[in-house]
Order: structure tokens, then C-alpha cells, then sequence
């Protein structure tokens, strides 16, 4: 769960005018950041941010704990970011298959192990990296592009986030696991000393 | 072997990192990453991916306009007065 909006929940509840403010900056701040994360686009995280807002100001009374704003949150804001991109470039709505996603290798050889030379800090550091995996998880189709925002980037558990997408928590864990997948690969295709660990014929 | 072995235990290997995977596939999979290198080089890359993402920060937000933000105070203090009051 994030902790940010916990903290936020006890000022905005505590009714004191400079908690309150803040409570709404913080809000404001998840919101858009996992606008810009879905939508990639400052416009619509904006706007994203705001109409989550305005509809949070007029249901507060409704959230007993920080968990249940959370959810709340992250099910209009996911809303609020689709409705939004709708006429824009979504990546087509398209099946992952695992199949597909899982390294092979020619027939024969044996695998070589190298290691996977990008480590987070390059990836949060480095400017061009960091721009690659914006553009694969914008490249995620979005059923498991929210998965992986909501699981991996905001940090939801594995319920949470069920509940924010209205699906299972096996169809959670599937669509996170292929998005990953995804995302791995992606990553591993654009660093060329990065080489997975070897294609290999599986099944 | 190896070939349908590393096809069960990659798609398990998600469920595995966020140890949300049944005690018996855990056995499974630890059993077969013993001998088997680059399903392990491949678990590392991937909790590299999960840690980079985790990592991840987006753009700070631009801050609300003072119209919004003084509509969006004046709503939640009308829902918090009649919270405290009640």
C-alpha cells in the first residue's frame, strides 16, 4: 500500500487547513504520477489528476482507511486515464502469450550465460535508459500495462490491484508475469552487452 | 528434460520473486535452478526488471492552479466539517 496516501488520508481527515493542502498536493502528485506512467502524456495526467481530485473532495467521508482511498483512487484514476486517451495511440489491446515472450535458441548449441548488465540505478539514472523503459511499458498492451504500473511501479500487492482492475487475483499474477516478461525482453533487446541467457528451444 | 522443465518453471518465476509461489512449486523450481544457468541468469534479469521499475520515478506534477485548488479545499473542507461535526 502507499504510504504516501495513508499520511495523506490522516491530514486531510485531521481538518487543519495546512494538512489538508498538502494532503491534496500529495494526491495530486500519485495521481499524476501514475497518469504519466499509463497515459505518457502530461495533458492527460493532468487532467487525470484533477477529475480524481474533484470527485475525492465530494467522497471522503466514504474511505475508512487509507487502503480502501487507495483502491478507490487507483480504480477512477485508471478510469479517468483510459476515458482520456481515447482518441489517442493506445497500444492495441492484444494478447501476450507466454509462448511467444520466452526465450529460444538455436537447436544445438549450448547456451551461453552471460550476465544482464543493466542494473536499476542505470536504468533510474541513465536518461536514454530511462526513456526505454517508458516507451515498453507505453508499448504494453493496456490490460497488463496497468497490472505492472499498479503491482511494480505504485506497489500495490497482488489483491489491491485485483480490485483496482475488477479481475482475478490469478488473472493478476498472469498478466503481470507476461508484462514483465515483456518488459525484460524489451530491455534486453536495447542494450546490446545485455544479452539474455541464451536462446534456447524450450517445450 | 530441460526443455519442458525451464518452460514450467518460467512462467512460475513472477510468482516466485514476490514469494507468492505454493511451497511445492517453490521446491520444484529451486530444484531446477540448481542445473539449470541461464534460467537462472534469466530470474536475475528479471528481478533487475521488477527492481527498476520499483525504482522508477515519474515527472513531479505541475502544481494546481490556484482556482482548482481553491474549489478542491473549499469541497473538502465542507466534507470535513460535516465529518467532524457528526
Amino acid at each position: 500500500m502507499n504510504s504516501q496516501v495513508e499520511q495523506a488520508l490522516a491530514n486531510l481527515k485531521s481538518g487543519n487547513p495546512e494538512d489538508v493542502e498538502r494532503a491534496l498536493e500529495t494526491l495530486q502528485e500519485v495521481v499524476y504520477g501514475f497518469g504519466m506512467k499509463v497515459c505518457g502524456v502530461r495533458e492527460d495526467a493532468e487532467d487525470t489528476a484533477q477529475e480524481t481530485l474533484i470527485r475525492l473532495a465530494r467522497q471522503l467521508k466514504e474511505f475508512p482507511d487509507a487502503r480502501a482511498l487507495a483502491v478507490w483512487l487507483y480504480k477512477v484514476a485508471k478510469t479517468q486515464c483510459l476515458m482520456s486517451r481515447r482518441k489517442s495511440k493506445f497500444a492495441p489491446a492484444q494478447m501476450l502469450s507466454l509462448d511467444a515472450l520466452m526465450p529460444k535458441e538455436s537447436a544445438g548449441a549450448a547456451p551461453a550465460v552471460k550476465s544482464w548488465e543493466i542494473t536499476p540505478e542505470e536504468i533510474v539514472l541513465n536518461k536514454e535508459l530511462r526513456s526505454k523503459l517508458e516507451d515498453a511499458v507505453l508499448a504494453l498492451p493496456k490490460p497488463y500495462r496497468l497490472v505492472l504500473i499498479l503491482r511494480d511501479m505504485e506497489q500495490l500487492d497482488t489483491r489491491e490491484v485485483a480490485e483496482v482492475m475488477g479481475i482475478s487475483e490469478e488473472t493478476t499474477k498472469m498478466r503481470l508475469h507476461r508484462a514483465r516478461v515483456f518488459l525484460r525482453n524489451a530491455l534486453a533487446g536495447y542494450v546490446q552487452r545485455a544479452q539474455p541467457p541464451g536462446r534456447k528451444e524450450h517445450g | 528434460m530441460a526443455d519442458r522443465h525451464c518452460k514450467q518453471v518460467f512462467a512460475m518465476l513472477s510468482e516466485y520473486l514476490d514469494g507468492e509461489l505454493p511451497v511445492k512449486n517453490c521446491r520444484q523450481l529451486e530444484r531446477h535452478l540448481k542445473g539449470c544457468r541461464p534460467c537462472i541468469a534469466y530470474l536475475e534479469s528479471l528481478k533487475t526488471t521488477v527492481e527498476a521499475c520499483r525504482r522508477y520515478k515519474a515527472p513531479r506534477a505541475p502544481a494546481l492552479s490556484k482556482q482548482v485548488k481553491a474549489a478542491l479545499l473549499a469541497a473538502v473542507r465542507q466534507v470535513i466539517s460535516i465529518y467532524l461535526s457528526e
